[in-house]
């Protein structure tokens, strides 16, 4: 239980990496809110797992301030905020529309400068409390190395990595850590997607072919499952990472170590 | 002419990247001198001066430094490339590519810093294989990690009197780059491949490096030190999937 008597707010707290985040910390003992447009998020089903679900689009700083202040109300301090809603426009710059850019930023970026602006002033009543207070962005290694067609997503991930840095300076005398996660290819709905992109699969190749593709490229031969980026979001949120800040944690079964496959 | 007037020394000047920088250093106006294992090779123009030089040889190498005195420009680019994991790695591996590698850049920058005057420009060939892993090449891309520590150290114990710089070629069309692809079970499927991985749609020349170093060589670069710069063709931007994948 590393995370007994932590309150926890996990944004895009239903989607594919957010619901195992969600359930990792409810395991080790916080009491969780997790935030997203529905209860549902991006997954079709929604099971009761014990956390509370709260209203919240990333981009309204209405949404926001309400999110803290129920937060607040109830729990007194928040001590965790991961900021794991996240949306990826597949396209290049010239394909993409300047809404879609924009709504790139809004969700990614903006969504990310909202909720821990208005997360602040609970985070450092918890900090006052002793423990430090722990924010975890979502980065990718997209923000470091670009795949094709995902211009938009690259820039956003980019943004919010030096993002990442600034918070951390800024807030670390408070006692408020700041750490991003760069995860690599993460089985959730939004690779599911990128893989059926539109609904065909990706040269000529059936889904199955292309995921195995995928895997084969990486050193472990394999990509992440939600739990995997959870392991480390719970070890950034624990007392046990109070040293931990301003760093971009890659977590992508060692993709991006390689220089390319050379090896046919 | 932007290297009029200055004095320069690329080791490895034989063939391959080398041979480039030391003909585009000639054609920039600068008095060349280069050295190699062997004796002087064919074909390099007559007022650069050949020393048979092993980077390994610390003696050698401050031999050279007392007779070469008042160089202004120093390029680190002899190295050698040995395709093989950690255990597959012999002793005669690790003295082979550590000696040339590591020992000489180390060998050539202890005898010529004492000795280079204010503005000398030190330029290492690194590689993106100090930064992200080649497939069985693991003491190289170690070797090139160590290049890049160096040169940022000499950038901060040496400046304001000399800058240091890398330049980190990607896959440059060498005798070093067949010898990778010699180790596909396709060479020649490989060598498409990985054109098709370069956002130029074409594997780095000689020159390429050759430009780069030229800039960094020159009064141009006065406030670039201690900073890797790549030239790999887009390859390294880029995420190593398959490419046409999607």
């Amino acid at each position: 239980m590393m995370l007994k008597g932590k309150t926890a707010l996990v944004t895009g707290g239903r989607g594919g990496i957010g619901r195992a985040i969600v359930a990792r910390f409810l395991r080790e003992g916080a009491k969780v809110y997790a935030a997203d447009l529905t209860p549902p998020g991006s997954l079709a089903a929604h099971d009761d797992d014990g956390s509370t679900f709260l209203k919240l689009d990333v981009t309204q700083e209405d949404d926001a301030i309400a999110a803290m202040e129920q937060v607040g109300s109830e729990s007194g301090q928040l001590d965790i905020l991961v900021n794991a809603a996240g949306i990826e426009i597949e396209k290049t710059i010239e394909q993409t529309t300047l809404e879609e850019w924009n709504l790139s930023f809004a969700v990614n970026v903006t969504g990310t400068f909202l909720t821990s602006k208005h997360a602040l002033p609970l985070l450092r009543k918890a900090a006052a409390s002793g423990a430090s207070a722990s924010i975890i962005n979502f980065g990718s290694y997209d923000g470091f190395i670009a795949d094709p067609g995902l211009a938009a997503y690259c820039a956003t991930k980019g943004a919010v990595h030096a993002l990442t840095k600034a918070m951390a300076c800024d807030h670390g005398p408070e006692g408020i850590r700041v750490n991003a996660i760069c995860p690599g290819y993460v089985d959730t709905p939004m690779l599911q997607s990128f893989f059926t992109g539109d609904g065909s699969g990706g040269g000529g190749q059936s889904i199955d072919q292309l995921q195995q593709a995928v895997r084969d490229v990486h050193p472990m031969r394999t990509y992440g499952t939600p739990e995997d980026i959870a392991n480390l979001v719970n070890w950034l949120a624990s007392d046990e990472a109070r040293y931990a800040s301003g760093q971009l944690w890659v977590l992508d079964g060692g993709l991006s170590a390689q220089v390319q496959q050379m090896k046919l | 002419m932007r290297l009029a007037g200055k004095r320069a020394l690329v080791t490895g000047g034989r063939q391959g990247i080398g041979r480039g920088i030391v003909d585009a250093f000639a054609r920039e106006g600068a008095a060349v001198t280069t050295c190699g294992r062997g004796p002087r090779p064919d074909g390099l123009a007559e007022d650069v001066i050949w020393y048979t030089l092993d980077v390994t040889d610390a003696d050698a190498v401050e031999r050279l430094a007392n007779e070469a005195d008042g160089i202004d420009i120093l390029v680190n680019n002899a190295g050698v490339q040995v395709e093989k994991t950690v255990p597959d790695s012999s002793d005669a591996d690790w003295d082979a590519v550590i000696g040339t590698n590591c020992r000489g850049v180390f060998n050539m920058c202890r005898a010529f810093i004492p000795r280079m005057p204010q503005g000398g420009s030190i330029i290492n060939i690194g590689s993106i294989s100090g930064r992200v892993a080649d497939p069985s090449m693991a003491l190289y891309n170690a070797s090139k990690a160590f290049v890049h520590g160096l040169t940022r150290s000499i950038a901060v114990d040496h400046g304001p009197r000399i800058r240091c710089n890398a330049i980190c070629p990607g896959w440059i069309e060498t005798g070093m780059l067949d010898a990778g692809f010699d180790l596909a079970r396709d060479p020649q499927a490989a060598r498409q491949d990985a054109l098709t991985r370069h956002a130029t749609r074409r594997f780095g020349r000689p020159e390429d490096i050759a430009s780069m170093a030229v800039w960094l060589a020159s009064d141009e670069a006065g406030f670039a030190t201690g900073q890797m710069f790549t030239v790999d063709g887009g390859m390294t931007a880029a995420s190593p999937l398959n490419p046409g994948l999607f």
